[in-house]
């Protein structure tokens, strides 16, 4: 959960983009780096722990301090996960203290079982932390959409947001950041949405 | 999985007083007070322009990746890790089930003494962190001012 720092007016936060292997999660990070508005010194450096071929060792991430609360400086941390299956050690790792989830699904029809899988990979790791993911807030982000054998949005949905509470789900290209700032917003706005609901804060 | 408290002024106020006790102590360059999710809580010490955020967030990953080796080979006590260099040396143990304490060092400051050192430093911020968690956190963190209908503002794109 979100570290709040009473003596330095902080409150931090922690985003994990998750999703298959090649799905664009550090493509998002890569967009939000490039696009973001931001004033001088708020940004930090998007740091990758990449192989050589540029695929995701350990993990993406990128510190943004966003806006003030009531005097508190808020600072997101984004962060990725490694997608090949076998990370799952260093995809635990990562989503310790995690506050908020963007799960990056690959839109092309055969990464329909990956994309399966790597939600229910999700599921079984938070659970490892004893967390639930109805509990955690987390969008879809159907990306590659601009590909010519992209599944229908419906049956995305069906595959990955078919369970009680149906959660926020975008469109994206992430290369042309589309869908990128999007998912990021509505996520931050959730994260927010429910520390408002909790007068009392729970901590990391 | 157990939650980091609050932090209060007080509580920060004694982090920052075990860490430049312990600098005095060692002649290291700069300590760290951070919790294992990757986020940096304080820190002392003449750290000049590091990119404190981001060298919080790779020494937990860091650490986090070693207990996690030490529990494949049945190991229970790879409670600190050591990287040694040529002008400079970082050294990160475990403050609690929560935090960590990172530790830069210069080649002239032993390794030995910023051991001894601390883990004294170690177990004053565990015992301070160990008070926040049985406080009652009723001054709460009051987000009501916020328009979260408008969160777009967040973060907006650059327009080219």
């Amino acid at each position: 959960m979100a570290i709040i720092n009473q003596a330095t007016k902080e409150l931090q936060v922690k985003i994990v983009y998750y999703g298959p292997a090649m799905g664009g999660k550090t493509t998002n990070l890569v967009q939000v780096h490039d696009h973001v508005q931001t004033t001088a010194g708020n940004k930090g450096k998007l740091v990758s722990l990449a192989t050589s071929s540029d695929r995701t060792l350990f993990f993406d991430f990128l510190p943004i301090e966003a806006m003030t609360i009531k005097g508190f400086k808020t600072k997101f941390q984004l962060y990725t996960v490694p997608g090949q299956v076998i990370y799952n050690t260093t995809r635990q790792l990562v989503l310790r203290g995690v506050d908020g989830i963007v799960f990056v699904a690959d839109s092309q029809f055969e990464k329909m079982p990956e994309n399966v899988e790597s939600f229910q990979n999700l599921m079984d790791n938070l659970a490892a932390q004893k967390l639930n993911l109805s509990e955690i807030p987390y969008v879809l982000q159907y990306n590659k959409r601009d590909l010519p054998n992209a599944a229908p949005i419906e049956y995305m949905d069906f595959l990955l947001n078919n369970r009680e509470v149906q959660v926020p789900a975008f469109a994206g290209t992430a290369h042309k950041c589309e869908g990128v700032f999007e998912s990021l917003n509505m996520i931050t706005r959730m994260l927010l949405q429910k520390f408002i609901n909790q007068p009392v804060p729970q901590y990391a | 999985m157990a939650t980091l408290p609050q932090l209060i002024e007080a509580d920060v106020r004694l982090f920052d007083e075990a860490l430049t006790e312990f600098i005095g102590q060692t002649g290291a360059i700069g300590a760290l007070v951070i919790d294992k999710g990757g986020f940096l809580l304080t820190h002392v010490g003449n750290l000049g322009d590091l990119d404190l955020t981001t060298l919080g967030a790779l020494a937990s990953g860091a650490f986090m990746a070693s207990q996690t080796m030490a529990g494949l080979v049945n190991e229970k006590n790879f409670n600190s890790t050591y990287q040694q260099g040529e002008k400079f040396s970082l050294y990160i143990l475990e403050v609690d089930e929560q935090c960590l304490l990172a530790i830069i060092f210069g080649a002239e400051a032993g390794l030995g003494l910023v051991k001894y050192y601390s883990s004294n430093a170690a177990s004053r911020i565990a015992q301070q962190l160990a008070i926040a968690q049985k406080r009652d956190p009723a001054n709460g963190f009051d987000l009501s001012a916020l328009n979260v209908a408008d969160s777009q503002a967040l973060f907006r794109r650059k327009t080219i």
